[in-house]
C-alpha cells in the first residue's frame, strides 16, 4: 500500500545541512493501523508529510497505491492528496469561520462536488461520530473531543485509503484522546482504511497494530 | 478544481474576515468611477445644452466683424503662388479708410466702417438731438427698420438719440453716394450728433419676460399686461440700484437687445441710460487724469508692420452685407485683404470649437483625476490582497492539504481582487449615475431659469443625462484587468505558499 524506498530529506537551515530522513525503508499494509513514534525532531511529521506528497524526498521514492508520488505534477498530486489521504491534525486546523458541517464537507470542495452531496454526505458522517447536534456550530464553540472527531469527519469524507493522524492526541486530555484514538481504531477496522498515527505518547501508540519507532531520522 | 460557485462562496467568506478592509477598497475604487461616470454621462449632453441656450444672436444676420490679426505675418493670402507668397504676406496691416473704401466699392456691400475708441463726453453734449422719426433722416432708414420694424416703435426710437462720443461734437449726415457717414456742413437740426463710436446696447426692458411656464398645465402662456407691467416696475427699481451703482463703478455693462447698429456705428440709446454713460466717462475720465498712463510701447514686427494701430488706423470694423448677398463670399473677401472676419455661423462654429475644446479638456481631467484615484486603489487592492494572503497562510496550508491546487489558490485570491474591483467598479457606477442625474437636473433648471422664449424651450432637453453603455461596460472590463493586475502578484504568493511551513505551529 505505501512503500518508502531509501527516502533522504535533507535541508539547509541557515549554513548548516540538517539530515530529517536517512535512508529510510519502510513499508506498510493495507489496513493497517501503525504509530511512528519517536522524540522530537526525529522526523515523524516529516515522513507522513512525505506519505501525502507535502514534502518530496531528497533522494528515494514514496509509492502510495502504486503512484510514484516524485512522477506527479502539482495538479495530479493535488488530487492523490484529496481522493487517497486524509489528514487529522493536533490542532485540528478547523477554519474558525466555518460551521463543523462546512469544515467537514470542505475536501469535497477541492474535489467538484456539488453543495447538496456534500453537505449530504458530511451531515451523514457527522451523524455517526454523534455530533448531529453539533452540525451548525462553529469550531470555537466546539469542546477539544468535538473538534478533534469533526477532523476525523473532515479526514473521512472523500473516503480516502490513508489517514494520516500527526499528534491527534496531543492537545486533549488523556479520556478525550482515548476516545480519539478508540474511533480511530474504529474506522480503520470497519473502513478498511490505512492509518498512520504520529505520535510520542506511548499509551497512544498501545492502540496501533505496529509500532514504528524513528531516531534521529533513522528507522530503529 | 473547485466550482465557480464555491470559489465566489468562498472568496466572500474571506472577504468577511476582512470587511473594513475590503469595504475601504471598494469605496476607493468606487470614488474613482464616480468621477469618470459621472462626466462620461454628461459632458457630451451638457455640450448640446451649451451650444442650444449660449448661441446668442450678437452679430446680426447681415454682417461681417473684422479685426486684424496680431501678427502681420500670419496672413498668407490664398491661392498665393509660392514665389509670391512673401510678396502678398499682406495687403492691409490695419483696417484702414483705404480698406473701408475697398470694402464699400463692392457690390454686396451696404456699408463698411470702424469702430471708434470711447472716450470721455459732457452731458450738455447729448441735450442736441433730434427730437421725432421725420428727424433721423441721417440714418438709413432701410437700416434703422432692421431694428425697428414697427412704426410705433420707430417713433419710440426716435427718442432715443444717437450717442455722441468723442474728443469734439461734430454733426453727421449719411452720404448715400459713399454709404457712409460724414461730418455735415451745416448745423442743422436733422443731422446726427455724433463722433465715432461702435456699441452695442439696448434698453432693460428686452429682458423682461413675455411668456411664462405653467407648471400645472405644462405650457406656455403668454404673460398678461399687468404682469409684464409688474415686471417693467422691477426692472425700474433694479436700475435705479443700478445707476447709483454705475457712477461709483469703473465699468459700464450695457445690456439688453440690440435697438440699433448702424454703419458708421452711430447707436441709438435712450437719453437716460446715454446721460448715465456720460456721467460713467466723466468718471473714468476723471479717474484717467489721477492715475497717468505711459502711452503702450509700440511693437514692430520687422518692417512689414506693427502691433500698436495709429491715427486713422483701426483694429476692429463692420461690413454691413445687402440683402441676398452671400455674407461667406465677403467674409472671404475680407480674408483675402488679410483681416480676420467673423459672420454668425463662423462664430457658432468658433463656439462649438472652443466647447469641443474645453469638453476635450474637462475629459482629460476628470479621467486623469480618476485615473489617479484609481491608481490608488489598485495599490489598495494588491495591498488588501497580500493582506488576505498573509492572514490566510494557515487556511492556505490547510487548503493545499485537503486537495487544493496552485492554480486554486491563486484563482481564490484572483477573485477576491475582481470582487473587489468590480463591486467597487459597480458601486461607482451607480453613485455616478446617481450624481450625473441630480446634476443634470439641475443643469436643465438653470437653463429652464435663463430662458424667456418658448421658442429657445423648444430646442432644450428634458435631459443631459445619458448612460453610456459601452463606456461603462469597458470599464468593468478594465476594472477587472486592473483587479487582476493588483491581485496577480499577492495570488501567486499565496500559490507558491509552502503547506509543510504554513501547516507548522511552533
Amino acid at each position: 500500500m505505501i512503500r518508502l524506498e531509501n527516502i533522504s530529506v535533507e535541508y539547509r537551515l541557515k549554513a548548516e545541512r540538517v539530515q530529517a530522513l536517512r535512508n529510510v525503508n519502510l513499508e506498510i499494509t493495507e489496513g493497517s493501523f501503525d504509530a511512528i513514534m519517536g522524540a522530537s525532531g526525529s522526523g515523524k511529521t516529516t515522513l507522513i508529510q512525505l506519505i501525502a506528497g507535502l514534502l518530496t524526498p531528497t533522494a528515494g521514492n514514496v509509492v502510495v497505491s502504486g503512484q510514484n508520488l516524485r512522477e506527479l505534477n502539482d495538479r495530479a498530486i493535488s488530487e492523490f492528496r484529496n481522493r487517497t489521504i486524509g489528514f487529522v491534525f493536533q490542532f485540528f486546523n478547523l477554519p474558525s469561520y466555518y460551521t463543523a458541517l462546512e469544515n467537514v464537507a470542505l475536501p469535497l470542495v477541492f474535489a467538484g462536488v456539488g453543495e447538496s452531496e456534500r453537505r449530504a454526505r458530511a451531515r451523514q458522517l457527522l451523524g455517526e461520530f454523534g455530533l448531529e447536534a453539533r452540525m451548525h456550530h462553529k469550531p470555537d464553540q466546539l469542546s477539544g473531543g468535538e473538534a478533534q472527531r469533526v477532523a476525523i469527519a473532515r479526514a473521512l469524507i472523500g473516503n480516502p485509503k490513508v489517514i494520516l493522524a500527526d499528534e491527534p492526541t496531543g492537545n486533549l486530555d488523556r479520556e478525550t484522546g482515548t476516545h480519539v484514538l478508540e474511533l480511530l481504531q474504529r474506522v480503520s477496522r470497519e473502513r478498511g482504511v490505512t492509518v498512520l498515527l504520529v505520535t510520542h505518547d506511548e499509551k497512544a501508540a498501545t492502540f496501533a497494530q505496529r509500532i514504528i519507532l524513528i531516531e534521529k531520522g533513522e528507522l530503529a | 478544481m473547485i466550482r465557480r460557485r464555491d470559489q465566489i462562496r468562498l472568496c466572500v467568506q474571506k472577504l468577511g474576515l476582512r470587511k473594513k478592509r475590503a469595504a475601504f477598497a471598494v469605496v476607493s475604487v468606487a470614488l474613482g468611477v464616480i468621477v469618470v461616470v459621472a462626466v462620461s454621462s454628461l459632458v457630451e449632453n451638457l455640450r448640446d445644452l451649451i451650444v442650444r441656450t449660449q448661441f446668442t444672436e450678437d452679430i446680426d444676420q447681415n454682417v461681417v466683424r473684422i479685426f486684424v490679426l496680431d501678427n502681420p505675418y500670419e496672413f498668407f493670402a490664398p491661392r498665393a503662388k509660392k514665389d509670391q507668397a512673401e510678396r502678398t504676406k499682406k495687403r492691409y496691416h490695419f483696417l484702414t479708410e483705404a480698406a473701408f473704401a475697398e470694402m464699400r466699392a463692392w457690390p454686396e456691400v451696404a456699408a463698411a466702417d470702424s469702430p471708434v475708441t470711447v472716450e470721455s463726453v459732457t452731458v450738455t453734449a447729448l441735450t442736441n438731438r433730434p427730437t421725432n422719426a421725420s428727424r433721423a433722416e441721417g440714418v438709413p432708414l432701410e437700416l434703422l427698420r432692421q431694428y425697428v420694424r414697427d412704426p410705433a416703435e420707430l417713433v419710440a426710437a426716435s427718442n432715443a438719440i444717437p450717442v455722441v462720443l468723442g474728443e469734439r461734437n461734430v454733426r453727421l449726415e449719411y452720404r448715400a453716394d459713399q454709404k457712409k457717414f460724414t461730418v455735415a456742413a451745416t448745423n442743422e437740426l436733422a443731422a446726427w450728433v455724433g463722433r465715432e463710436v461702435t456699441l452695442i446696447v439696448g434698453d432693460h426692458f428686452a429682458e423682461v419676460s413675455r411668456f411664462t411656464f405653467d407648471d400645472e398645465q405644462r405650457e406656455w402662456r403668454p404673460l398678461g399686461e399687468e404682469e409684464i407691467l409688474q415686471q417693467r416696475e422691477t426692472v425700474l427699481r433694479s436700475l435705479r440700484y443700478r445707476r447709483e451703482a454705475t457712477i461709483y463703478s469703473t465699468t459700464l455693462a450695457l445690456r439688453g437687445r440690440v435697438v440699433g447698429l448702424c454703419p458708421g456705428n452711430r447707436v441709438l440709446i435712450p437719453l437716460p441710460r446715454a446721460q448715465e454713460f456720460a456721467r460713467w466717462l466723466n468718471q473714468r475720465h476723471e479717474l484717467s487724469r489721477l492715475v497717468a498712463s505711459s502711452e503702450p510701447e509700440e511693437i514692430e514686427y520687422g518692417v512689414r508692420g506693427r502691433l500698436t494701430p495709429r491715427a486713422g488706423e483701426f483694429r476692429e470694423g463692420i461690413v454691413v452685407v445687402k440683402k441676398g448677398a452671400s455674407l461667406e463670399a465677403v467674409a472671404e473677401k475680407v480674408r483675402e485683404l488679410g483681416f480676420q472676419a467673423t459672420t454668425r455661423g463662423t462664430a457658432f462654429e468658433e463656439l462649438v470649437k472652443e466647447l469641443d475644446g474645453a469638453v476635450r479638456v474637462v475629459k482629460k481631467i476628470a479621467f486623469g483625476f480618476g485615473a489617479v484615484i484609481l491608481g490608488l486603489a489598485c495599490g489598495l487592492l494588491w495591498s488588501t490582497t497580500s493582506r488576505l494572503v498573509s492572514d490566510s497562510r494557515m487556511d492556505i496550508g490547510l487548503f493545499r492539504a485537503l486537495g487544493a491546487t496552485k492554480g486554486d489558490i491563486r484563482r481564490l485570491f484572483l477573485s477576491e481582487a475582481v470582487l473587489l474591483g468590480m463591486l467597487g467598479t459597480l458601486f461607482g457606477m451607480l453613485i455616478g449615475w446617481g450624481v450625473a442625474f441630480h446634476i443634470s437636473r439641475w443643469a436643465i433648471a438653470a437653463a429652464r431659469a435663463a430662458v424667456a422664449d418658448p421658442e429657445q424651450m423648444l430646442v432644450m432637453p428634458d435631459s443631459v443625462f445619458s448612460v453610456n453603455l459601452p463606456f461603462c461596460l469597458l470599464l468593468l472590463a478594465g476594472a477587472a484587468v486592473v483587479s487582476i493586475l493588483a491581485g496577480l502578484l499577492p495570488a501567486n504568493r499565496a500559490a507558491n505558499v509552502d503547506p509543510v511551513k504554513a501547516l507548522r505551529r511552533e
